[in-house]
């Protein structure tokens, strides 16, 4: 076979070898194995701490230095200060061309940076770091990173271009949005509503799937933050959705834009039988106070699930008309349900001036566990 | 009669092979499982999503709540550092179970606490709550503290918080544990990230936090402990947290959310009953229920683990304490075995039924009667002359090499991954620590497991490990 | 010459608020977080202008900074400058006696503004 020198000590361990049980044999090369596999690990710890270290010395002497020639040329740009729009200010990069920005790694710590800054400022500033990002052509190892295989790399590309507000194409974008890949698939809406210039709402239409909390939380950031993105009526989807996730989320926006005229749509709503969305449409209401919805609301109380009723009851409380006090009496003091009690009370409570002499008559007549209730929700103190 | 003894030892001898082989193949898979997992956790998460939750309105609300007895200590500092989490929308809950000490007087003159009319409704059944406290610095308002009477144990105390949180999900974790600052972001994502399950329950690693410096409830650096046995426990925590529940997780299976950190859905905790004041672990306990529960009711539910490390707890340096909480633990897997046998290989459950139970039955429960049984006969077979020693001493020695590999390489994915301690020799203080934990550390662990099940099996009467602490306050200088 | 306390526990923040805030006309000292906040406070026995704190750092929050701020009995104008976007966290702010509010990402030109109103009115 091979004719490999073996030294003479190991003749004893080899002949053990052959001579051995399967189970022996198995033992003695897992035994080397591990061994190995057990170096190996060392080995890559330390490796990976060195690289570590490394990659720290380096950052440790670049970043003051890119900390410094952004405040100089551009937080202290005299004619940032003067109002002058950004895109007609000239910026001096001779600084800049100093950093080792041959390197890959400088160029991402560089982005990085900028993106840190933009996180903590905006208006002509912000503009302004962004005209430095492009001039420094760093936006070009972001689209190569774009076209590479690896998911992860698309979504980091995605990620900075829409922190720094770098336009896409359209042609780029789309086929990700239907990528298999969950992040990708996010990241990519999320661009395309940042960056789109057509119509950045028009996923809400063809989106299926449901969206995830956390991607109402990015959406959420993205829509309220973008500065010069046209607010549509979200009582188009409330009204023609299919999609349930994008209907509840339609209703939160409904209710940061305060936007009244879309009440018609989020009261038929009320028709609907999924009754998860029909508590977020009952909330939706109470939140933007909508007039002349509570006789709705409190004729449809007695035939509704739990989680609704105390919706109701909150959102009467939220509207605070002063017209439902008695409906709100009544089911503080005959519901058999703690919650249905509570959420009435401080309803009760919220009606401040309507219900005031309620709110008096109850604690004198009320008994021991409804005093204890109202008292609760009549105590600053205790928030929920 | 020769003859059966023979086929019996025979018997006994290839059991103990398959038996051994499997634990290793499933080691060698959660090494696997977990290096997979753990790279999808560090590709995921970055630091500016837990940025976009924190400033979000959309967060999830959330209460922690900590069952504190006789904490005096350390309760103010540990406080503090909860109020400054990083979280939009939380509330903290103190449940004081019947200190005996100044615990509660130090909590209201220092957070100016007032008793107010606080009206609930205890689904959960608890010792009587005598009193809750809020207090009149609008700075403190997410503050409240629950004064009850002594329930004898944490579940009790846990309970009483359950009963009382506001938000759907609440995060259970000790006083004497200290939080890293994302804790409540990072536990709260893998909830709002899941796609079609519910997540039922989100656990962290948690680490030793004997010899690491705090100052004032905050991590200022982290070090491996100097004394020998809380630096088992590191390694030993390493070993089970980064390679062993990340590993689960990653297939759904995980079969414990540690008691020192982590966040439950309370509507699934409230429905099966809260935690079980008489079981000796009640955190696998109440997990193993939820799950039980979310079966029964046709939940598609999930579990599942972070790598990154979000909890520091003191782990017992003296050998007496750390055999009361391991007598403890062990005698809590015997009554929960106990408990849910009707699980064991019951398809009903699922992932449940068939993984998690039955490893924990073979693996975790059965493994130090089938060492101790092992060692007995290897001592028998010894006095007697019939042991081929070259062939034993190879095969103790591959048993040692793979247990240091296994260990070694989840302290590699926990480096790779977080390259946590400062200096590099103190990694490698850490790698030599499983050189020795085979003969010193886990000879401990069998020996009081074996008296964990003893005292289960006669019922021995035991109170809430109640350790001593040094208290890790005030920074060290 | 006015005194401002800077407490944030960003690394560039410090940076881009001395420069947005001239330093011949603004003493700008900044500490990383609650417990450094007091110390300053304490040794300096409330000596500042203006306090720009953000909300939630290490050792004691925003919140609790306000509290003890505006307990004393000269208080101290409080700006709060944070990412939050919890409209409660907001009212508490302004409950606890907050001056003004402003979100990050911020514009210098508005900081500036807003110290120079604030330290007029308090003159």
């Amino acid at each position: 076979m091979f004719d490999i020198p073996i030294p003479a000590f190991l003749d004893p361990v080899l002949s053990t070898f052959r001579e051995a049980p399967l189970a022996i044999r198995l033992a003695m090369i897992f035994i080397i194995v591990a061994v190995l596999v057990t170096l190996l690990a060392y080995f890559s710890i330390l490796r990976s701490r060195f690289l570590g270290y490394q990659r720290r010395k380096r950052l440790d002497y670049l970043l003051p230095k890119i900390d410094n020639l952004i405040i100089d040329e551009i937080m202290a740009h005299p004619e940032v200060a003067a109002g002058t729009p950004a895109s007609q200010i000239q910026l001096n990069l001779d600084g800049f061309q100093e950093l080792p920005l041959h390197k890959k790694w400088a160029r991402q710590a560089t982005t990085n940076r900028i993106i840190h800054f933009r996180r903590n400022v905006r208006g002509n500033a912000g503009h302004l770091l962004r005209n430095l990002y492009i001039q420094l052509e760093l936006n070009k190892d972001t689209m190569k990173q774009m076209k590479s295989p690896k998911w992860a790399r698309k979504v980091r590309a995605l990620t900075e271009f829409i922190d720094m507000d770098i336009p896409v194409a359209d042609v780029t974008i789309l086929p990700l949005t239907n990528s298999r890949n969950r992040e990708l698939r996010a990241a990519a809406r999320h661009a395309y509503i940042k960056l789109s210039k057509n119509e950045p709402f028009k996923f809400f239409d063809v989106v299926t799937d449901p969206l995830l909390m956390w991607d109402q939380v990015e959406l959420f950031r993205i829509i309220t933050t973008t500065e010069d993105i046209s607010i549509p009526n979200f009582a188009r989807w409330v009204t023609y959705s299919s999609n349930k996730s994008v209907v509840s989320f339609c209703l939160k926006l409904i209710v940061h834009y305060n936007q009244l005229p879309a009440v018609p749509a989020v009261i038929k709503l009320l028709d609907t039988k999924d009754h998860y969305l029909r508590a977020d449409a009952i909330n939706c209401l109470g939140k933007l106070k909508a007039p002349d919805v509570e006789d709705r609301l409190v004729s449809m109380y007695s035939s509704q699930p739990l989680q609704c009723q105390i919706e109701i009851l909150k959102a009467v409380g939220r509207i605070s008309s002063g017209r439902q006090v008695d409906f709100l009496k009544q089911e503080f003091l005959h519901s058999t349900n703690f919650d249905l009690r509570k959420a009435a009370a401080k309803s009760l409570v919220r009606n401040d001036q309507a219900a005031r002499g309620v709110v008096q008559e109850l604690l004198e007549t009320a008994n021991r566990e409804n005093l204890l209730i109202l008292k609760h929700c009549m105590n600053p103190l205790i928030k929920y | 009669m020769e003859g059966l003894l023979s086929w019996l030892g025979r018997a006994y001898e290839n059991t103990l092979f398959v038996y051994g082989l499997v634990l290793l193949l499933v080691y060698a898979l959660l090494a696997l499982l977990s290096m997979i997992a753990i790279r999808r956790y560090t590709r995921k998460s970055t630091q500016h999503q837990l940025d976009i939750l924190a400033s979000s309105p959309m967060a999830p609300g959330l209460t922690i709540l900590a069952p504190a007895f006789n904490e005096g200590l350390t309760i103010i500092s540990n406080v503090r550092s909860l109020l400054t989490l990083n979280y939009p929308r939380y509330e903290i809950i103190i449940i004081n179970d019947g200190s005996t000490d100044n615990t509660m007087e130090q909590l209201i003159s220092e957070f100016r606490m007032v008793a107010v009319d606080f009206a609930h409704n205890a689904r959960i059944l608890t010792q009587p709550v005598r009193k809750i406290y809020k207090s009149t610095d609008p700075a403190y308002s997410s503050l409240m503290v629950i004064d009850k009477v002594n329930g004898k144990s944490k579940a009790d105390a846990v309970n009483a918080g359950i009963n009382i949180a506001t938000f759907n999900y609440f995060v259970c974790t000790d006083v004497d544990c200290i939080l890293h600052k994302d804790t409540l972001l990072e536990l709260v994502l893998p909830v709002m990230q899941e796609e079609k399950k519910r997540v039922i329950a989100v656990g962290a690693t948690l680490r030793i936090a004997n010899s690491s410096d705090f100052d004032e409830g905050v991590l200022i650096r982290m070090r491996p402990p100097r004394q020998l046995l809380p630096r088992f426990q590191e390694v030993e925590y390493i070993r089970s947290f980064v390679l062993g529940k990340m590993g689960w997780s990653y297939i759904n299976c995980v079969p414990n959310v540690s008691g020192g950190l982590g966040l439950f859905d309370k509507e699934v905790a409230t429905r099966c009953g809260g935690y079980d004041h008489s079981s000796f672990g009640e955190d696998m306990e109440l997990l193993t229920r939820m799950c039980r529960y979310a079966h029964d009711n046709q939940i598609d539910y999930a579990v599942r683990y972070i790598p990154r490390t979000l909890c520091w707890t003191e782990g017992p340096a003296s050998v007496k304490i750390f055999s009361r909480q391991r007598t403890r633990w062990a005698r809590g897997l015997a009554q929960l075995m106990h408990a849910h046998f009707s699980m064991f290989l019951n398809p009903r459950y699922g992932k449940m039924g068939l993984i998690v139970f039955p490893f924990n039955f073979f693996f975790e429960l059965l493994a130090p009667l089938v060492e101790f049984s092992g060692i007995i006969i290897y001592i028998y077979l010894a006095v007697t002359g019939q042991v081929n020693w070259p062939y034993a001493l190879l095969l103790l020695l591959f048993v040692y090499t793979y247990a240091v590999m296994i260990t070694t390489i989840s302290i590699l994915w926990d480096q790779l991954s977080f390259g946590y301690y400062k200096k590099w020799w103190e990694v490698a203080y850490l790698c030599l620590t499983p050189f020795m934990e085979f003969l010193l550390y886990h000879p401990l662990i069998v020996f009081f497991s074996l008296r964990g099940y003893y005292y289960f099996l006669t019922g021995k009467k035991s109170t809430w490990g109640n350790m001593q602490r040094q208290g890790f306050g005030k920074k060290k200088t | 010459m006015s005194k401002i306390l800077l407490v944030e526990d960003d690394e560039i923040m410090p940076k881009i608020v001395a420069r947005i805030l001239p330093s011949a006309e603004y003493e700008l000292d900044h500490v990383s977080n609650g417990k450094e906040a007091f110390e300053k406070l304490e040794s300096t026995n409330y000596g500042y202008d203006l306090i720009i704190t953000d909300i939630m750092m290490p050792y004691a929050n925003g919140f609790e900074i306000l509290s003890r701020v505006k307990s004393q009995p000269r208080p101290i104008p409080v700006i709060i400058v944070s990412n939050a976007g919890n409209e409660d966290m907001i009212m508490e702010g302004f409950k606890l006696g907050a001056d003004d509010f402003l979100k990050k990402p911020i514009i210098p030109a508005e900081l500036l503004i807003r110290v120079k109103r604030l330290l007029m009115k308090n003159k």
